[in-house]
């Protein structure tokens, strides 16, 4: 199992995956990459999802949400960040009280808002099922 | 009319900041082997007075978690640069 995630544009659309060499099952690395491709995006971006290589819920881990909040700090703008696992997807926003409350939107979201394929494709890049490249 | 030349001295570098969507350079050349957490508060106090071209109306300049990437000079860059932005990892250590 390896974390995976993907950029996304403000309707969903997969703009960039992001599967760094040095991934594993608990973590993927700081990477200068990634940050370029939210700069160079910034206008139309949506946030990023990551996996969390299990089944069932998941929510946002302390490296997670410290991230959240500096790539928001960095950008200007508030994002959404999904987490992925095997059998979930739980969108988290910024709520407000204070840097780091990034709380879940309702499940059905995710539905409304990403392809079908695009979620298996993140999941089976987590099982190392598929390595997919960057168009 | 004479153009400027703008010689860095030895050890010193140029340091790009990127805050609430903007981007700019400190005007000032910075020791490019000051700690992340020197650069860091040299990037607040910068940006938090409004010295920083590009940058403006930040009065909260936290770059508590944010990140310097180092890029020493090449033959193609002829000056050290250090960059400040916003780190990128995730991880499944729940809180």
């Amino acid at each position: 199992m390896l974390e995976a995630a993907f950029v996304f544009d403000y309707r969903g659309s997969v703009l960039f995956w992001h599967l760094p060499s040095a991934r594993s099952s608990g973590a993927l690395p700081d990477s200068r990459d990634l940050w370029d491709v939210l700069w160079e995006n910034r206008e139309w971006l949506g946030g990023v999802a990551h996996t969390h290589p299990w089944s069932g819920r998941s929510g946002p881990s302390g490296t997670d949400l410290t991230t959240f909040a500096a790539c928001e700090k960095g950008l200007g703008k508030r994002l959404l960040w999904p987490i992925v696992t095997f059998d979930h997807v739980a969108i988290y926003q910024w709520h407000g009280s204070n840097k780091h409350d990034y709380r879940a939107l309702p499940e059905e979201l995710a539905g409304l808002l990403f392809d079908k394929e695009d979620i298996e494709r993140l999941r089976d890049l987590s099982r190392g099922r598929m390595e997919k490249e960057n168009d | 009319m004479t153009d400027e030349i703008m010689v860095m001295p030895e050890g010193m570098a140029r340091l790009n900041i990127t805050i609430e969507g903007m981007n700019g350079d400190v005007p000032d050349f910075i020791s490019y082997d000051l700690s992340d957490g020197e650069i860091k508060t040299i990037a607040s106090e910068s940006v938090e007075s409004g010295y920083v071209p590009g940058i403006e109306g930040v009065t909260d300049a936290d770059f508590t978690d944010f990140v310097v990437d180092r890029f020493p000079a090449t033959a193609g860059v002829a000056f050290n640069r250090l960059v400040l932005r916003p780190k990128t990892p995730f991880g499944t250590t729940l809180l």
